[in-house]
């Protein structure tokens, strides 16, 4: 599945707060239309043969729309993935919420490190031997961006 | 050279087994890629060779090399080999490569799902070869498998179906991932207006194979059980009808045919305005005249079954809405000639292949044309003239439209540039020899001359060589195509830059040639 942008720092009751989500270029409702228009002409198609007497070719549609239809759910649980840093007091927090489970990570604001390679390929925080990476749905200049703003509140 | 100057980075870190095992449990879209397109060349060679044979029978009138059964074989093998082996996951292999590449996607949605359509096509195809060596060799019904013939043929038939069901399945699990990789994945500001038509070709490619799929494999499972388990959808003293088979097969089959071509529109759509150096006219009007082309299909099937007795109605149904293909297929060609009209153009390979696919498939869309009249198609149905059309749209078209992506993406895909001048020779022997082998069998067809036989009158003789001495030249240049692949695998060529092409657009041109093993790994912003 893909990782993507759409982030936005918000104003929270946090201190520093940064939501980043996964890149859907599909709403909800479009991959329910999606769906809904490939489930009526598959099964509509098949029917119309299973109408006819050639009524085998319908487990088939049955069977495809199956697979479409978990392919889709997939994509549905996802939809909804994000990571989000923030600070607050003298804890970091990084919670991550993929596939419908949240995680939830917590650091000590006075401990913990930014660990930022130069190109803003990698980015991680690190704190009494334990390391995290972030910014799974940045690209290369928006981790470069965290990586400053987290460098500037952090130690 | 300036090849990979500006990228550097986390996406250069290719984290992958190695040898075999690589390529076996790959999910990269890539290297998935590769494997569809080496599997069709190899698919391509296999039925090439069958073809080979057909042609070798029918050099001279008489029987000199085959049995008529082991004619059959290799004509109605020639076709499905061609069809599911080599024209279709070779498309696929293409939209593995680019679709990603091209809308900013990291990769395809399953990528593991990816792996397994791949690696159910080596096990049809095994099952199709192999069935030349059961009792009774390959199924010998013609491609188009028809009952009651196919109920009565022996244990080669069996595996065809089988073979069927599995590339089936494969196409089914790839135009999923397709349809969702396209619809999901596209990077931030590529609305759909904005992407590159081969995207849209392709989409609207899976919509159909997701639409006619499970028709075809209805249609093969009730010949199974038509053989096996006693039932009598297509046998007539059973209760059945044989030519219910036929508009189940032609209901997917018409679909098919557009599904061999549209991506290959898409390929043509993408190299003209390249070599051309300008936009490409009309998009707007290319994106609606596919999805008219492809909603056109649903409703022309029976064209392939006139002579089968229909009412005069549905046999002027049929006729009018095939000529209605016409009017989006002719918007698509006039678009792709006022695109080159007052271009700045070069005839590199790939633009010669777009050029050649433009004219030879219009000649193929002229005979479609005089095919769909009823009355003429009744004295045409299953001669040579027939051979001809479709020749001239499947291998003049998509195998053409196939050869200009080849050239024009390898150079990206593998870091290296072709070699200009074999690629230049590949394209005029195909060109001349094709021509060589189709044009005569208009002739042959149109006197009479019935396809699928090994056998034929002395009024034929002369055109049947030419046919068959073109054949010839056409598969031995193929074999250019080969050399020219591997130097530029082997980095023999000169290095090019990212953006190989001057006139080239869109985002598979801005990464390195060739593309670190993972790209876009977060999405680029469209503007």
């Amino acid at each position: 599945m893909t990782a993507g942008m759409d982030c936005s720092e918000v104003a929270h009751a946090a201190e520093f707060s940064l939501v980043a989500r996964r890149n859907n270029s599909l709403s909800t409702t479009g991959r329910f239309l999606v769906f809904a228009f490939l489930f009526v002409v598959s099964v509509g198609i098949a029917s119309a043969f299973a109408a006819l007497g050639a009524w085998m070719v319908l487990p088939f549609a049955g069977l495809e729309m199956l697979v479409l239809y978990l392919a889709f759910r997939t994509v549905d649980r996802h939809a909804a993935d994000y990571e989000r840093v923030a600070i607050d007091g003298d804890r970091v927090e990084v919670e991550r919420h993929e596939a419908g489970r949240t995680q939830r990570f917590e650091f000590n604001r006075c401990w913990a490190r930014v660990i930022a390679s130069g190109d803003g390929g990698r980015l991680a925080l690190r704190s009494h031997g334990r390391e995290l990476e972030i910014g799974h749905y940045m690209n290369d200049a928006q981790r470069l961006d965290l990586a400053r703003a987290l460098k500037r509140r952090l130690g | 050279m300036e090849a990979a100057h500006a990228h550097h980075g986390h996406g250069d870190h290719a984290h992958h087994p190695y040898g075999i095992m690589r390529w076996i449990t790959t999910t990269n879209h890539k290297d998935i890629g590769t494997l569809y397109l080496v599997f069709s060349l190899t698919m391509f060679f296999i039925g090439g060779l069958l073809a080979m044979g057909i042609r070798l029978e029918l050099l001279e009138p008489g029987m000199q090399f085959w049995r008529p059964e082991f004619f059959n074989q290799l004509t109605s093998m020639h076709g499905l080999i061609m069809v599911f082996g080599a024209i279709m996951p070779a498309f696929v292999g293409f939209a593995n490569w680019q679709v990603p590449m091209m809308i900013g996607a990291p990769d395809m949605a399953f990528a593991r799902m990816n792996n397994w359509s791949f690696w159910l096509l080596p096990v049809g195809a095994t099952l199709l070869v192999a069935s030349f060596f059961v009792p009774g060799g390959a199924t010998a019904a013609g491609w188009t498998i028809y009952a009651p013939l196919s109920t009565q043929m022996g244990p080669g038939m069996d595996l065809a179906i089988f073979a069927l069901h599995i590339m089936g399945a494969s196409s089914i699990m790839g135009s999923i991932n397709i349809i969702t990789t396209i619809l999901n994945m596209r990077a931030p500001g590529m609305t759909l207006m904005k992407m590159p038509l081969f995207v849209w070709t392709w989409l609207i490619t899976a919509y159909l194979l997701i639409a006619v799929m499970p028709v075809l494999a209805g249609a093969v499972t009730m010949l199974l059980t038509d053989r096996h388990f006693g039932t009598n959808f297509f046998n007539a003293a059973g209760g059945g009808d044989p030519v219910l088979f036929q508009h189940v097969f032609w209901f997917f089959g018409h679909p098919e045919v557009y599904i061999m071509i549209l991506p290959g529109f898409g390929i043509v759509s993408q190299v003209v305005p390249t070599f051309s150096r300008k936009p490409l006219f009309g998009y707007s009007s290319m994106v609606y005249a596919t999805a008219s082309i492809a909603i056109l299909s649903f409703i022309v099937w029976a064209h392939h079954m006139f002579t089968v007795g229909m009412p005069a109605v549905a046999q002027l149904f049929f006729m009018y809405a095939t000529m209605l293909i016409a009017v989006p297929t002719g918007v698509k060609v006039f678009n792709w000639i006022a695109t080159m009209w007052k271009g700045s153009l070069t005839f590199e390979t790939p633009m010669l292949f777009a050029c050649g696919f433009i004219f030879v498939f219009s000649m193929g869309g002229f005979t479609g044309l005089v095919l769909a009249i009823t009355p003429v198609d009744i004295q045409l149905q299953d001669t040579y003239y027939v051979v001809a059309h479709f020749h001239y749209v499947l291998v003049a078209g998509s195998l053409f439209a196939l050869f200009a992506g080849v050239y024009f993406w390898i150079p990206k895909w593998t870091g290296h540039m072709y070699d200009e001048l074999l690629g230049k020779w590949h394209f005029w022997l195909s060109m001349i020899f094709f021509n060589i082998t189709f044009f005569p069998m208009h002739f042959t067809g149109l006197a009479g001359l019935p396809r699928r036989v090994p056998d034929y009158n002395m009024q034929f003789a002369d055109f049947n060589f030419i046919s068959s001495i073109g054949s010839f030249g056409f598969g031995l240049s193929q074999l250019i195509l080969v050399y020219v692949v591997v130097k530029c695998i082997r980095g023999a060529g000169e290095k090019v830059s990212d953006k190989v092409w001057e006139g080239a657009h869109g985002l598979e041109w801005t990464l390195p040639s060739p593309p670190p093993y993972h790209t876009f790994e977060t999405p680029p912003v469209v503007k």
